[in-house]
């Protein structure tokens, strides 16, 4: 297991992939700071956190796109398999890893609340609890968003292909508010409960839930659980 | 152990499904008492597997894949180094342990995945096709190669190239359409057939075929002898006779005796590469399973 997350690690840091995400992200979030923080007067980071958890959607598929169809592009999928190493440690180490990379895009991120710290006058409340809560939802839905786009990307061999269907169903996810709340009925109910992105903003508008927590976690490991199977499903031809 | 078939005849099927790369839709694979399906774990770690296509992580470099690899077979910390040190003299890439793979010829990238599947002291070796794309010398020495690790492993093999399976391997099966054609050891395949054993002579200094040829059967333990055509001067004659007795001695007296003279005698023994025709063209309408 730690064998796969260092390696996935090891190749994220050597090709300028991971570079280029946490300089897209950063570039996102600083933006987002601006609008929302700067402009507004704000001492709270979460209202930015809250803004940018929208763009998780296009950036977390990016991040797990090539974990699993490069294996298969390099023929490397053929070691993993017939290496004594079981398949769900060798997919746990690499959701590790991509964890690993979102959060330190998150630690980056830290960088803006200090600043404000720096910038506020005198007497005001910085590093609120609700940054803090808000940090932690954050971390929560970037985890199960890494699950659900590696549990697509585990359906092809393609890095493109991965990187838009996984974009394709986030955004579904990304909907389900607003198509649940549309609907109405129990169904709609459903939709909006399952919602990953609605939970998130209620962290950020300073609601700690521990459902949500739970949720998120259970969530992220069912579609981790779910990419396991599919990928044992396909030794069988 | 050398696996031979024509193109599509199921070679690397059956080599992915012997790793455990693929599921056997019926039949079990037993490797030293681990069937690999119910204990993988183990009857994995008795295998090395040298894929078609190597299996390599083409921005690592030729030392980080290896660890990665003996970390992921989980060879105790301290064999390591000495392990890879000596895979790496075995195969002659200790000049190229610093390379990026993606940088390194195809014969090298071979090496490297032939590494790879040495690295655990594997009992069994699985290589499937491991000369395709290699220029002779390349191949000269992975057959060497083969030829020294034999003595050590079990080894799997996988070709079309029947050269390949003379020149390495000890028994062979032959495989066509997803079945085996054909199982025994190389010598099996090139000596024994039936109890005959035939050989061409050409004579000189016969005034007619009718009086050399009589000759030739008057020797002892010669029993059939077919004229094949005349060259010049010289009777060709095919010779058959019992397996057990050389007769060759007695028909050259006997042609000595008579005043004529032997230019050539040569025994023929059908090359694998006719028996293989052979039994693949043969298996279509008799075909037997495992």
């Amino acid at each position: 297991m730690l064998t796969i997350y260092k390696r996935e690690m090891g190749s994220y840091f050597r090709s300028p992939v991971a570079y280029c995400i946490i300089g897209f992200f950063m570039a996102v979030v600083g933006l987002m700071f601006w609008i929302n923080s700067i402009l507004q007067g704000s001492v709270q980071f979460s209202a930015t956190l809250n803004a940018i958890g929208v763009y998780l959607t296009f950036i977390v598929p990016i991040i797990t796109m090539r974990l699993l169809s490069d294996e298969k592009k390099n023929g490397t999928e053929v070691l993993l398999r017939t290496c004594p190493v079981p398949m769900w440690r060798i997919v746990i180490g690499k959701y590790m890893a991509a964890v690993s990379l979102f959060l330190v895009m998150t630690i980056l991120t830290f960088i803006f609340p200090v600043l404000i710290a720096f910038l506020v006058e005198e007497g005001a409340v910085v590093g609120s609890a609700q940054d803090f809560g808000s940090y932690i939802g954050f971390i929560m839905l970037g985890m199960a968003y890494i699950a659900i786009s590696l549990f697509v990307s585990s359906f092809t061999e393609s890095q493109s292909v991965a990187a838009v269907s996984g974009i394709v169903v986030l955004l579904i996810f990304y909907f389900m508010q607003s198509i649940g709340a549309s609907l109405g009925s129990k169904i709609g109910a459903v939709l909006q409960w399952l919602a990953p992105l609605a939970r998130y903003q209620d962290f950020t508008v300073g609601s700690f839930n521990i459902a949500s927590l739970i949720f998120y976690l259970t969530f992220s490991a069912m579609f981790v659980f779910l990419t396991y199977v599919n990928l044992e499903r396909k030794r069988v031809l | 152990m050398g696996f031979l078939g024509p193109n599509g005849a199921g070679k690397s099927t059956t080599m992915n499904i012997l790793t455990g790369y693929l599921s056997p839709t019926s039949g079990s694979v037993t490797i030293d008492g681990f069937d690999i399906m119910d204990s993988p774990q183990e009857a994995k770690k008795l295998i090395g597997y040298l894929p078609e296509l190597p299996p390599l992580y083409q921005d690592m470099t030729v030392i980080e894949y290896l660890r990665f690899i003996s970390e992921l077979k989980s060879v105790p910390m301290k064999q390591r180094k000495r392990q890879l040190d000596e895979i790496l003299s075995l195969i002659k890439l200790e000049d190229m342990q610093k390379r990026l793979i993606k940088n390194l010829s195809k014969g090298y990238k071979q090496r490297v995945g032939f590494a790879q599947a040495l690295v655990g002291n594997p009992q069994v070796l699985v290589l499937d096709e491991p000369t395709v794309g290699l220029d002779p010398k390349q191949i000269i020495e992975i057959r060497k190669l083969i030829g020294a690790l034999r003595h050590e492993h079990t080894i799997i093999l996988s070709t079309h190239i029947l050269q390949e399976v003379n020149a390495v391997c000890s028994s062979v099966a032959v495989i066509n359409k997803g079945k085996i054609a054909a199982t025994g050891s190389v010598s099996d395949f090139t000596a024994a057939e039936g109890t005959v054993s035939k050989f061409v002579i050409s004579v000189v200094g016969a005034s007619a075929r009718p009086e050399a040829q009589k000759v030739i059967e008057s020797a002892a333990g010669v029993r059939r002898v077919d004229f094949v055509r005349v060259d010049k001067d010289a009777y060709i004659f095919n010779v058959e006779s019992e397996k057990k007795t050389d007769v060759r001695r007695g028909v050259f007296n006997a042609l000595s005796h008579a005043n004529m003279a032997v230019i050539e005698l040569r025994p023929i023994g059908r090359t694998l590469e006719e028996i293989f025709i052979d039994i693949v063209s043969n298996e279509q309408g008799t075909e037997e399973s495992r």
